[in-house]
């Protein structure tokens, strides 16, 4: 039988990784794009992000979380309200650009192509998680 | 949800870390159910009661206020 203490072991250094590979990706991206100066700055920048993550995390609840998001069920629930937060602020703000640039009679891409996107995501995710119970 | 986790606990005289720590879950998440800003899963809130070896009913009161 899973126990709670097995639904909520993850290691305590997937995020700080995965927040260091973004930025070694930003890296490449950039440099290929013929900006290898852009790209050490974003990689500076996920580096750094990494590095709060890894020494703040005892001092600010907010910054175990975002180490650690499901560290167990009370910081899944708190990250599941955040990220659906996010997603609101983001979907508004998609909407609005895509009514400004209706409104200045412009091409409303790639907004309406994101916001499309956003739809089909949450319509695919609600059919599924409702079958799930 | 008003719950007794608090006066189990200190009765068992176990801290909230070590509490925490048999269930599976950071201190943190201990402290805010005792002080009432998290309500538990029902598999942590049995987790909780049979720890005690108390029913659910008799640790978590969901008519109080």
């Amino acid at each position: 039988m899973q126990t709670l203490r097995d639904t909520y072991r993850r290691s305590r250094w997937f995020m700080p990784a995965f927040a260091l590979a973004l930025g070694v990706v930003f890296f490449v991206a950039q440099w290929i794009g013929d900006d290898p100066s852009g790209g050490l700055v974003s990689l500076a920048i996920m580096a750094a992000f990494a590095a709060v993550l890894v020494l703040l995390e005892s001092r600010s609840g907010a910054v175990a979380i975002l180490r650690r998001p499901a560290r167990d069920e009370r910081t899944r629930s708190i990250d599941l309200a955040a990220t659906a937060f996010s997603g609101i602020v983001l979907i508004t703000v998609v909407i609005a650009a895509v009514m400004v640039q209706l409104a200045r009679g412009e091409d409303p891409s790639p907004y309406a192509q994101l916001g499309a996107v956003a739809g089909i995501a949450y319509l695919v995710a609600l059919i599924g998680m409702q079958r799930r119970g | 949800m008003q719950n007794r986790i608090r006066e189990l606990r200190a009765q068992a005289g176990l801290s909230q870390g070590q509490l925490a720590e048999a269930m599976g879950v950071s201190r943190q998440t201990i402290n805010a159910i005792e002080t009432e800003r998290y309500t538990p899963s029902l598999p942590l809130a049995i987790s909780l009661a049979r720890h005690f070896s108390h029913s659910v009913e008799e640790v978590f009161d969901a008519d109080a206020s």
